[in-house]
């Protein structure tokens, strides 16, 4: 807790703002994850107008630095998966997000740990197998390795469920160590095994909205903000499942606005 | 009462020389802002001396001075009451000590983990003191070690070690009282606050409060433990005896009360913004943009600070 406030200390100039196109992606790394996801296949850079990405340049905590993917009239509705990639993460993979069929998904919003200086991209492809890159970079280090919030508790797979006022968007929180397999207690000095939720599936009015395969790059308690350009419809159930295969569900029936 | 009177006028006289210093500092950019040459310690109340930080960022250069830290003279033990952000900050604190008194110096206490106030414990080693902190601060500080060892190096001596990381090897759970000598300090710990280790020192001989950070001034108080912890502290913070307020950062005062109203609104404030954010469902990036925006022409720091604090309220309170 106190290390975080430090990096912070050290590392906060500015809040947040939209990530510069980078002229030209990192390198190395990149070059490597592109060929591993996405074969030969081109990738299109494309403007705000179809998707931008936001993070603050330098985070508050860079083991939960918020990300925030926002899609134009162009790309709602025509995009079936989203990527987000930390390139020079230990795992660069954040999330596979797979949208459900006349999905309309105009923002998602995440936490993630940010190792060190690096891209961070967010890879669409749409219905016709088209494929279009944003990126933007993100000055941080350690949110790999950090030590759990030392006010970390509650119960595993606990989870709040938070509506917007007009029921377009909906922030869920789930109650997970989230453990990377970096991190050290520092105390005992034992490493801390890696535990962390791999899957969540969002399922509206019985349609699938949105799944995601996560994994190590997500913050402690992870969260998920997922918004449409239209009203939300009811019952909404959350499924998780983690690393060990343990399952949590919720259940939301009522109108989203009223939500628990 | 002449004698009363004297150390009046002369701690009024200091006082506004200590609040003109602090109202130029907050008017001035940054970089206008005089480096300190010379160690400084001001006798704020007889036998004690405050060393006054600069209200700096940390990954500037005089960022391991700028924490209020001193001592307290007894007539058989000195007291240091933490120790600055560097080895070479806790040794020029130790040499003005030699400077007034031939009394050992018995106790380093230290009122939280944080770097600016810690980092210059090594430099009392060779004194053989106990290191008095709150029942937490010893897993506290021993969280932080590596972080201080890989980002604070500079502020250490070569070759860097994990001794130089000086933990508090007499605990405080609830009050101590420590006798310097015809003088008495209490010391008291508290629940989570400004961090999870926050203990204050009253010195009873003279009324001088060292709060630590649970009080800042003029400088954006920095959230690194429990805000509902912090404002229910404040509530029942200032003992009766109280005559000069120490801040961790900030001049001093003898108007504790209106020094806790500034940094209990921000809190408010801060806690009530980031309540709303979650209750709308809105991100933790709209939140730091959003929450307590009118607080910020009061405050130093900002930038620094703040959007800091909007993160770690926003993940504590996502769970009440």
């Amino acid at each position: 807790m106190v290390s975080r406030l430090l990096i912070l200390l050290l590392t906060c100039t500015a809040t947040s703002v939209a990530l510069a196109q980078s002229s030209s992606p990192s390198a190395g790394a990149w070059e490597f994850l592109q060929k591993q996801f996405y074969g030969a296949r081109d990738i299109g850079v494309t403007d705000e107008a179809f998707m931008s990405i936001e993070a603050p340049a330098t985070t508050p905590d860079p083991a939960a630095t918020p990300v925030t993917l926002r899609f134009g009239a162009a790309a709602i509705g025509r995009i079936k998966q989203v990527r987000v990639i930390i390139d020079n993460n230990p795992s660069p993979l954040v999330s596979t997000f797979d949208f459900g069929t006349d999905a309309r998904v105009a923002e998602l919003g995440l936490r993630v740990r940010v190792d060190r200086f690096t891209s961070v991209r967010a890879i669409a492809e749409t219905i016709d197998g088209t494929l279009e890159m944003r990126s933007g970079w993100v000055n941080a280090s350690g949110g790999c390795s950090a030590a759990p919030l030392a006010a970390a508790g509650g119960q595993l797979g606990d989870m709040r469920f938070r509506p917007s006022a007009d029921s377009k968007s909906m922030l869920l929180s789930i109650r997970h160590p989230n453990n990377s397999g970096f991190q050290i207690d520092p105390v005992s000095g034992d490493a801390i095994p890696p535990h962390y939720v791999k899957h969540i599936r969002f399922v509206v009015a019985g349609h699938t909205l949105v799944e995601a395969d996560t994994g190590i790059s997500l913050s402690e308690n992870p969260t998920l903000l997922i918004a449409s350009d239209r009203t939300l419809p009811t019952p909404v159930t959350v499924e998780v499942t983690d690393s060990k295969e343990a399952h949590f569900s919720r259940n939301w029936v009522r109108d989203v606005r009223n939500a628990p | 009462m002449a004698l009363i009177a004297r150390r009046r006028s002369r701690l009024a006289a200091l006082l506004s020389v200590l609040i003109l210093t602090a109202a130029s500092v907050a008017i001035a950019p940054a970089s206008a802002v005089k480096p300190a040459d010379i160690f400084n310690t001001h006798e704020v109340a007889p036998g004690v001396y405050v060393h006054f930080g600069r209200h700096l960022a940390l990954n500037v250069p005089g960022h391991d001075d700028i924490a209020n830290i001193g001592y307290v003279i007894g007539s058989r033990c000195v007291a240091v009451v933490d120790t600055g952000g560097s080895m070479k900050i806790g040794r020029l604190l130790r040499a003005s000590i030699k400077r007034h008194t031939q009394v050992p110096i018995c106790y380093v206490i230290n009122t939280h983990g944080h770097v600016d106030h810690v980092l210059g414990n090594a430099a009392f080693l060779p004194d053989k003191p106990q290191f008095v902190g709150h029942a937490g601060l010893k897993n506290s500080i021993i969280r932080s070690r590596d972080f201080f060892l890989s980002q604070y190096a500079g502020d250490l001596e070569t070759p860097i070690s994990r001794d130089q990381i000086v933990v508090p090897d007499r605990l405080v759970e609830d009050i101590l009282e420590l006798d310097l000598g015809e003088r008495q300090l209490r010391l008291q710990a508290w629940p989570p606050a400004h961090t999870d280790s926050d203990l204050t020192v009253l010195d009873l001989k003279t009324g001088s409060f060292w709060t630590g950070d649970l009080l800042f001034r003029e400088r954006l108080p920095a959230v690194d433990g429990s805000i509902p912890g912090w404002l229910a502290v404040l509530d029942r913070f200032a003992p009766a005896k109280v005559r000069l307020t120490i801040p961790g950062h900030g001049a001093i005062t003898t108007d504790i009360d209106s020094a806790l109203e500034a940094e209990r609104h921000y809190l408010l404030a801060l806690q009530a913004g980031v309540r709303a954010e979650l209750a709308a469902g809105r991100s933790m990036q709209h939140a730091i943009e959003n929450v307590a925006i009118a607080e910020k022409s009061k405050w130093l720091l900002w930038p620094d600070t703040h959007p800091h604090n909007v993160t770690h309220v926003y993940q504590q309170l996502e769970w009440e």
